[in-house]
């Protein structure tokens, strides 16, 4: 199966540009997850992917078949709605077996189709059960069962979780990432949840004002984010505001050395990200990228704790496992290090909202 | 359940028994043998629901007229909103919008300009007094009420389902349907039922449009009005009142009613 | 807003194949279709207006025309400028005068009903909306017939009251020549038919579930968390009603009147029977002229176009006044 590639989608809702020039290549049999906040024009492009809403332009291929115009129901890409969307008026093996029915494959078909989806589910007995009485996770394995009834090409979920409670969340993540690769189906998921993407995809395109700001595997937009938003949108980070001068960064009157040493011109305006768990106390701290600090708050989360910081250089957050770190009292003077490989440098303007 | 004030439900008992009043009087009259009516009755039988259901040809003719009319009319309704609804729903346009206002109009506007104009209507087409254009017009008056429950029913349905057909391979006409139709079949029965007894009762637009050709049982007990009551006018009056109770407690029994007549159905 | 909030028409074009395509096909199905709804809906009423124009013939017919004697007649009188008449402003005095009083009853009495209806539960609500829904419903000649027995000297309540001896109570306290003064009473006993009292009664409890319907929506969604937290800051039930509930639902009750009057504009059963001769209405006015004994079809035209307007008059007031509340 090929792969499906979308070149210089756009769209627009009146004066209102709602997915800005996307180039994205979706491998065959990978997962990959659209992440961003609301509003930022995941939704959208996966309507588009499905064919559900026309791109303003652009084009979607499938392989070397151009897509862009034809309608969803000619597409045959399976889609999870973000409530599911299941007809009430249907019971649960009608639902599933929808679109053979409505294609004209016999009855008896189409039923035992439906049977064996609802087996991969693990709800199989379920056939007969009306919509309104299964549960929410119940219903999100018929939604799945639906979507991939008809073999489809590309499979799509639009915030597939969102209806669920926390932690059936992520037993369905794990169970729905072990169903994609035993099927390897081409699989986009639209989610807002950073977690959950991280969790399931093979890639994340992180998508902020229709734009997709990077695309890479989890851990790299982890831990090489391409900047500010991405930074501040996966996982945690501090932000100061520095300027180059002779290969290292002046902030608030220190110099900080940054590995690798800053690709900007000298005197030009950045932003530094840092990630919590990366910043460092206590008494053993390497030498040089120290900053003087004031405790202001101490946050305890189970296994780890913030503490809350102030700096010259502005407000900072340490995460540390909790049993480590010395006493600490609010209004304690310490020192912070700020590792050189763990600063992230963006050019000033492109910072975080 | 919240309870109410007994202030309260004395009010409200108190319209009940306001609300009821005419139509048991009217009910009670049935039941009185004698050739003028007088309450309360004095001698009962049941001789009167023969003469107005078998033996009078005067009662069973116009029994049959609007028996006839108001099905034909109220399913005619339904076919007329049908599409104006759907047209409204899908595409929303001002066209879609003129469409359903015109729609709307006759139910909204005095009903005798409207019969008037009818009856110009048909005299113009040589159609004044046949039965058709009676039906046409119960047809034109009350397809604002299935008009109504139908956009109700449509406003309804989730527009995820019908992305979710598309997505399983439906076009519009098969998502149509599948899915449209099955889901608001309880809005439209209840627009159905809502023409029916509505044009079952009416009077001053088919007294317009019938020119004393043929009557319907409200017209026949208008004409009888002046020449006093009669019982057998009272036992019509009791057909009438139980076709609406049955016909109301269906549309309860399949469609939500609170929701139909507006009430918010996010909270119980 | 967030543009990822779809719109619905952009969504729903999406699931139509080429739209083009498909509009071409249908296009000539949906030019029938407006036509027919226009002819049936629109149509009568440009009759109404077009033979307003027109000039009654000897015998029962009508020729098309145009000129306005039909509407001087309705304003000044047939005979204008010898004499003057306002007989038919009257009329509509009357139409008016009847359909102010008993919308604006309905609604007053049913207000209250309606407030208490919403707070039963979802099963009770449905069993008073089968029962209001039958009732109202329930043929304009059914209900004239009902109160006509009911208020009908020989059988209703005049004659109770003069067995039960309440009629000469009446005479002992001294009010029953009120009575005769108000038009309510005859010589002997009580009387209603024919009275102003009895028709407004009738058209009011001819509409009064209507009232109901039209307020439910309102009333039903008024959230009832907004009454507890009135009542958390100490008002009393009637203060919660004034200052909470009739303010959120202050539209609904000017539309419900609205409404109510100018389907009550065109009652006319109850009028011919209750109303006495010389305060008949418009609308019987019109049926006189279309059917009855005058014939003289232009001219009921024409008292149609002034009843219409007048309703289009009001109902848009009606829509003014509601955009200009949505707004505030």
């Amino acid at each position: 199966m090929p792969d499906l590639v979308l070149s210089d989608i756009r769209k627009d809702y009146g004066a209102v540009r709602a997915v800005d020039r996307v180039d994205l290549n979706f491998a065959h049999g990978e997962l990959t997850a659209l992440l961003g906040p609301s509003g930022c024009g995941k939704t959208t492009l996966l309507r588009m992917i499905a064919g559900l809403e026309d791109p303003s332009g652009g084009t979607i291929r499938l392989g070397d078949q151009d897509l862009t115009g034809t309608p969803a129901h000619k597409r045959k890409f399976g889609m999870v709605f973000q409530n599911f969307a299941l007809f009430p008026h249907l019971n649960v093996a009608d639902n599933v077996c929808y679109a053979l029915t409505i294609s004209g494959t016999p009855k008896a078909k189409a039923r035992a189709r439906a049977g064996e989806l609802l087996e991969q589910v693990q709800l199989d007995g379920y056939g007969q059960r009306r919509i309104g009485e299964l549960s929410g996770g119940q219903r999100q394995r018929v939604a799945i069962a639906r979507a991939l009834a008809q073999e489809p090409d590309v499979f799509l979920l639009d915030e597939p979780m969102s209806a669920l409670d926390a932690k059936l969340r992520e037993e369905m993540q794990v169970e729905l990432r072990l169903l994609q690769q035993r099927l390897k189906i081409t699989t986009i998921v639209v989610t807002h949840d950073q977690r959950e993407a991280m969790t399931m995809a093979d890639n994340i395109v992180v998508m902020s004002q229709g734009r997709c700001e990077q695309v890479g595997p989890p851990q790299e937009i982890y831990h090489k984010p391409a900047n500010g938003f991405v930074a501040s949108f996966i996982g945690r980070a501090n932000f100061m505001s520095g300027r180059v001068r002779d290969g290292a960064v002046q902030v608030a009157g220190r110099t900080l050395t940054v590995d690798p040493a800053p690709k900007y011109l000298d005197g030009s305006a950045v932003t530094l990200a840092l990630r919590p768990e990366k910043a460092r106390l206590g008494d053993a701290l390497p030498d040089g990228n120290r900053l003087p600090a004031r405790v202001t708050f101490l946050r305890h989360v189970g296994a780890t704790r913030d503490i809350h910081l102030d700096t010259p250089a502005g407000p900072l957050v340490v995460e540390q496992v909790s049993d480590r770190g010395g006493d600490l009292q609010i209004g304690s003077e310490v020192e912070v290090h700020l590792p050189p490989d763990a600063i992230h440098l963006f050019p000033a303007e492109a910072a975080a909202a | 359940m919240r309870r109410l004030h007994w202030a309260a439900s004395l009010f409200m008992g108190l319209c009940a028994v306001a609300i009821l009043m005419p139509i048991v009087v009217v009910s009670a009259a049935a039941l009185n043998g004698g050739r003028s009516m007088v309450f309360p009755p004095q001698d009962s039988t049941f001789d009167r629901f023969v003469e107005f259901f078998v033996s009078e040809p005067v009662w069973t003719n116009a029994l049959g007229n609007s028996v006839l009319i108001s099905f034909s009319s109220a399913a005619l309704a339904v076919l007329i909103a049908w599409p104006v609804a759907y047209w409204l729903w899908r595409v929303n346009d001002p066209l879609s919008k003129l469409l359903a206002g015109l729609a709307a109009m006759p139910f909204a506007l005095p009903p005798i300009v409207f019969g008037v104009g009818l009856g110009f209507l048909w005299a113009f087409g040589g159609a004044l007094g046949t039965i058709w254009a009676g039906i046409l017009s119960h047809a034109a008056l009350f397809a604002a009420l299935p008009l109504v429950t139908i956009s109700i029913g449509l406003q309804s349905i989730d527009r995820a389902h019908l992305d979710a057909a598309a997505t399983m391979g439906a076009t519009e006409g098969v998502t149509f349907r599948t899915i449209v139709l099955p889901q608001t079949l309880p809005y439209t029965a209840s627009g159905f039922f809502f023409a029916l007894v509505l044009s079952f009762n009416e009077f001053i637009v088919m007294f317009f449009v019938s020119s004393s050709s043929y009557a319907t049982v409200t017209l026949q007990i208008f004409n009888s009005l002046r020449n006093g009551f009669t019982p057998t006018m009272a036992v019509a009056a009791i057909t009438f009142i139980t076709v609406s109770v049955v016909a109301f407690s269906l549309v309860a029994r399949f469609g939500d009613l609170p929701r139909l007549m507006g009430a918010d159905t996010s909270r119980t | 807003m967030s543009v990822e909030a779809t719109d619905p028409a952009l969504a729903a074009t999406g699931t139509q194949e080429a739209p083009a395509r498909r509009v071409n096909r249908s296009l000539a199905g949906r030019i029938v279709f407006c036509a027919v709804v226009a002819m049936l809906c629109l149509l009568p009423f440009v009759m109404v207006l077009v033979i307003s124009f027109g000039e009654k013939i000897e015998g029962a017919g009508w020729v098309f025309g145009f000129d306005l004697t039909n509407y001087r007649r309705f304003f000044v009188g047939a005979d204008w400028p010898n004499s003057t008449s306002f007989l038919y402003l009257q009329k509509l005095g009357w139409s008016l005068n009847y359909a102010v009083i008993a919308s604006v009853l309905a609604v007053v009495t049913a207000f209250p009903f309606t407030y208490f209806l919403t707070r039963l539960s979802r099963r009770a609500q449905t069993f008073w909306l089968v029962f209001l829904l039958s009732s109202l419903s329930l043929s304009e000649v059914f209900i004239v017939m009902g109160w006509d027995i009911l208020l009908s000297a020989r059988s209703g309540l005049p004659m109770v009251m003069q067995e039960t001896g309440l009629t000469d109570w009446l005479k002992d306290v001294g009010f029953f020549p009120t009575l005769r003064d108000w038009g309510l009473a005859s010589p002997r006993n009580v009387k209603f038919k024919t009275s102003v009292l009895a028709t407004v009664l009738t058209m009011s409890y001819l509409v009064w579930p209507y009232a109901v319907i039209l307020l439910y929506p309102a009333l039903s969604r008024l959230d009832p968390a907004l009454i507890e937290a009135a009542r958390t800051m100490g008002a009393r039930p009637w203060t919660v009603i004034r200052t909470v509930v009739i303010p959120s639902v202050k539209l609904a009750l000017v539309g419900s009147v609205l409404l109510l009057f100018v389907f009550l504009l065109g009652t006319y059963v109850a009028v011919t029977v209750f109303a006495a001769p010389a305060q008949q209405t418009l609308a019987v006015s019109i049926y006189e002229s279309v059917r009855g004994s005058t014939l003289n079809a232009p001219f009921g035209a024409a008292q149609s176009v002034i009843l219409l307007v007048t309703a289009v008059v009001l109902l848009a007031i009606g829509q003014k006044l509601s955009t200009a509340g949505g707004r505030a």
